[in-house]
């Protein structure tokens, strides 16, 4: 009997055990590399310092982990950090639950450009702008305004991302006196760029081999990948054009269905605390989407940091549901009449 | 009378299920493909046949044309480099040799496409070894455009398909009975004769094999024309995923797919039937 009772016990003990195990476990979506390294670093290490509560990360890529969740059902992650156009797809798909922001207190600092849906907020900004080789591009030429992409001195030298446009049509647009919403206005001008692009980089890690050999020695570059290019050795400048870098925002948002909401929204918190923002910048140059981080002012001063209102406001701002709706109408277009080319 | 163990049926389980549940993936993206896309939605709308009539633009015929034309050269040149090597592998009596030559012919295959197209970005970018080598020689004064054209992405596939080839190849050449080739060549036929009217005719079901195996795994390959092209090669499966993963729009990319598929079918029912002969000849 007594057997059967430590038995008992201890089988009831073990059950305790793994279901603390489980609860204590915060399960977050993210992209790999730089960004996942980031995350844990700024984010998660500060979240476990502070709940007990271990972080696992499932990674992916942006679209990947979208149709995952969508085809899953379930929430297989409770906390999820994309793009915040592809945010708008969780949410229009109801993947995301709606943020109760009273227990983000945090949140109320959040810059107008990081408040996104009622289902997804910003975690960091960037700006996607020109990254260049200083000694590989002709002489003389400067990138002081986004028409001098269009030189013929850079015929067969530019590479841009093969998977959203979006950035490159924002640019058109604007530099034939429009925005992104009528975007049809900067199509000629777009044509007229095809004779300087040489290539469409896949993947940052494909951007990244192509600028590091030379193969392409302008992009069209994410600010944050710039700098962690920077910091692995690769001599690459960033520009800041006249009228602005086009702004992006990554998201979190929390997963519909999750068993761990309280856990999700105390992540989400502590992300936007003003010291993990000032960290996120130190980290890999993710601007602070609260306006109360300090940063460190050798950070702040760098191409592609947004650290005021003014910076902020001074982007090429697309609205994050316009582009959710758009995605598929330019990427069409850009396959057909720029990638075709 | 021998009787068959009950267990055996079972074995065809796997497969039964496989093909099950390939069927079904199929007629997944069949239904997909006559569905309508919503904007700025993962869900699909209404019954159309909308997405087939881009499909007439010049740039997705395109994409079909530069598939096909892309794996019949692949095909062809990874015969012209496979052969060589599956006949020494089959016809060399070292043992040490043999090793040698499967080794360099099966290791690629442990190396996955993805990597295996990374490496070939270095070796045919214009600092790369290629043209490194021809400005070192003098041959060239500027590098050559490898990367991002129809060449490098041949020379990169010819490298992915070639392990596969070999072993078919060897596979075929290893079943011709060397006795044919000791008649001939004790009837007076020299070394290139024997080859020619022995060899060569006989290996021809291996040839065939490995010409369609080549076609139609270029014809979906992905990461290579994808890395290598840099968006300047369009295939039907870069097109896919760019239509279908990066834009959302996947009844589109469906339709796309469904197409490559028919078209896939089409080409190698036409090999087959033009080749039908020279597999007879090849039958021993």
């Amino acid at each position: 009997m007594l057997r059967k009772t430590i038995a008992l016990s201890l089988l009831s003990a073990s059950l305790i055990a793994t279901n603390a195990n489980a609860a204590d476990k915060l399960i977050v979506s993210t992209w790999g590399g730089s960004f996942k390294e980031l995350i844990d670093k700024a984010i998660g290490q500060e979240f476990t310092k502070q709940t007990g509560v271990e972080v696992e990360y499932v990674t992916g890529g942006t679209i990947d982990r979208l149709n995952k969740a969508k085809l899953a059902g379930t929430a297989e992650s409770d906390v999820t950090f994309t793009t915040s156009h592809v945010g708008w797809l969780y949410t229009n798909d109801g993947l995301f639950e709606e943020l109760d922001m009273s227990k983000i207190p945090n949140a109320s600092h959040l810059v107008d450009q990081a408040k996104l849906s009622p289902s997804h907020i910003g975690a960091w900004g960037y700006v996607y702008t020109i990254g260049y080789r200083p000694e590989m591009i002709p002489e003389g030429i400067t990138f002081d305004s986004w028409n001098d992409l269009w030189s013929p001195e850079l015929e067969g030298m530019i590479a841009f991302p093969d998977w959203d446009p979006s950035h490159i049509i924002a640019v058109s647009a604007k530099l034939s006196g429009t925005d992104a919403e009528h975007w049809e206005q900067g199509q000629d001008k777009l044509k007229a760029l095809v004779p300087n692009i040489k290539a469409f980089y896949t993947n940052d890690a494909n951007s990244q081999q192509l600028i590091a050999t030379g193969e392409t020695s302008v992009q069209l570059l994410l600010s944050m990948n710039a700098y962690h290019m920077m910091d692995e050795g690769v001599d690459i400048e960033l520009a800041m054009p006249k009228e602005g870098g086009v702004l992006g925002v990554d998201a979190m948002g929390i997963n519909k269905g999750t068993e761990h909401a309280d856990l999700a929204y105390q992540f989400m918190n502590i992300a936007l605390s003003p010291e993990v923002q000032a960290n996120i910048a130190k980290i890999n140059r993710g601007s602070p989407v609260v306006d109360n981080a300090e940063v460190d002012p050798e950070i702040a001063k760098l191409p592609g940091m947004l650290t005021t209102p003014a910076q902020w406001g001074a982007t090429l701002d697309t609205d994050a549901k316009l582009r959710a709706e758009k995605t598929a109408e330019w990427r069409k277009w850009f396959s057909e009449n720029i990638m075709a080319h | 009378m021998t009787h068959r163990p009950a267990f055996v049926p079972w074995f065809v389980l796997p497969s039964v299920l496989t093909a099950l549940g390939l069927m079904v993936a199929m007629l997944t993206v069949l239904q997909y493909s006559i569905r309508a896309h919503i904007p700025g939605s993962l869900d699909v709308g209404g019954y159309t046949l909308s997405n087939f009539q881009d499909l007439y633009k010049s740039i997705y015929i395109n994409a079909f044309v530069n598939t096909a034309w892309l794996s019949i050269k692949t095909a062809f040149f990874g015969l012209l480099l496979s052969y060589p090597l599956a006949y020494a592998l089959v016809r060399t009596r070292s043992g040490w040799m043999k090793s040698t030559i499967l080794i360099i012919a099966i290791t690629p295959l442990f190396l996955g496409e993805v990597v295996r197209t990374y490496s070939w970005i270095i070796v045919l970018g214009n600092s790369g070894f290629i043209n490194s080598a021809l400005l070192a020689i003098g041959l060239i004064d500027k590098p050559l455009q490898l990367m991002f054209t129809q060449t490098g992405v041949v020379l990169a596939l010819v490298h992915v398909t070639m392990p596969i080839m070999v072993l078919m190849l060897a596979t075929g050449l290893s079943h011709i009975d060397p006795a044919y080739r000791r008649a001939a060549t004790s009837l007076g036929a020299g070394p290139v004769r024997a080859f020619l009217t022995i060899t060569l005719p006989l290996s021809l079901p291996g040839i065939v094999a490995s010409l369609t195996t080549a076609f139609a795994w270029t014809f979906s390959a992905f990461a290579t024309p994808q890395l290598i092209g840099g968006g300047k090669v369009s295939t039907v499966a870069t097109l896919v995923y760019q239509l279908g993963f990066s834009s959302l729009n996947f009844p589109f990319a469906a339709a796309l797919s469904i197409v490559g598929l028919i078209l896939t079918v089409l080409l190698l029912a036409t090999f087959k039937w033009m080749t039908h002969s020279l597999q007879r000849v090849g039958a021993h």
